[in-house]
């Protein structure tokens, strides 16, 4: 019973981690016209790692020190990716959950620091796709997710 | 536990690192280290009295920096929505009332915000020479009692 409910955490938790990654690296922007009683979605995306658009999002969160915001947008949907392909396969799962475990928890603290501040600022969590602001809701996903990724960090082997 | 931490740090060195490489040959990598921001001097910004004046001689385009939703929900009377985040989007329908001498006054919410900067910053690359802020624009105008209105018009 416990390895199945943990192949289904291990699913969830690593297929958003690995479309977050995705989404800010390709820069993917999902686009809603509506026309009349139609809805026409338009997908976006860049054929190169592109990392301006997330960079900037970052930034925006106006955590110092700024200049990391870069390095940052950079090096972060990579591990990301990382982590959560190593928990949809299995291999190493504990140390990625670990991974994923201590990123909720800065996710939640900027943005919880960004809604304290009042800052209308981007989300960025999956990157321009919904261009969600930061918020309650945001707070909310990251809140559960932490819950799984720490659930798994700590029941998962090595 | 020591071998689960090891880990951890394996997988976050190894992220980083495809990134870092991703970065480098990607022809839209960009630089490791933040740019500063742009410097705002004084001059750059209009003093709330100062952009009434220009309101009411009509010296001046107002250019509302905030979402379409926000405009909608209540703006500067006759100012125009330009999104600085959707910019390219909204630029075309606005430059055909601008001169690159047209006096502009960009304004968003709030002393934090930073969209009417950035809307600065993307005119005068399009070279409009007289463009200023009016820092905290909306609350500050709706304060002191100037004229607003509703809606997706100016």
């Amino acid at each position: 019973m416990r390895k199945a409910i943990n192949l289904i955490l291990r699913l969830i938790v690593g297929g958003v981690f690995i479309f977050a990654g995705i989404v800010k690296i390709w820069n993917v922007q999902v686009k809603t016209a509506h026309q009349g009683h139609d809805i026409a979605i338009t997908v976006s995306a860049s054929n190169v790692p592109d990392y301006g658009t997330f960079a900037t999002d970052v930034t925006n969160y106006r955590v110092p020190p700024r200049a990391l915001g870069n390095l940052v947008a950079i090096t972060l949907p990579w591990i990301e990716v990382l982590a959560g392909a190593l928990l949809v396969l299995g291999i190493w799962a504990r140390p990625s959950a670990l991974v994923i475990a201590c990123l909720m928890i800065v996710f939640l603290l900027a943005i919880g620091q960004a809604v304290t501040r009042g800052l209308n600022i981007n989300c960025g969590c999956f990157g321009t796709v919904e261009g969600r602001k930061v918020g309650l809701i945001a707070l909310a996903e990251d809140a559960v997710l932490l819950a799984m990724a720490a659930w798994l960090a700590w029941r998962e082997q090595d | 536990m020591r071998r689960t931490l090891q880990r951890s740090l394996v997988i976050v060195v190894a992220g980083a690192a495809i990134g870092l490489v991703g970065n480098a040959v990607s022809p839209r990598g960009i630089a490791w280290l933040t740019p500063p921001p742009a410097r705002w001097e004084a001059k750059d910004n209009v003093a709330l009295d100062e952009a009434k004046q220009f309101w009411s001689s009509g010296a001046a385009v107002f250019l509302d920096a905030r979402s379409p939703a926000d405009y909608a929900a209540g703006h500067i009377a006759n100012a125009f929505n330009l999104p600085a985040e959707k910019f390219d989007e909204h630029y075309p329908q606005v430059a055909t009332m601008l001169a690159p001498d047209t006096r502009i006054v960009c304004y968003c919410d709030g002393v934090e915000c930073d969209l009417s900067h950035h809307l600065v910053e993307l005119l005068r690359q399009r070279g409009y020479t007289s463009v200023r802020i009016l820092v905290n624009g909306w609350t500050s105008w709706h304060r002191a009692g100037y004229p607003t209105t509703k809606g997706t018009q100016p």
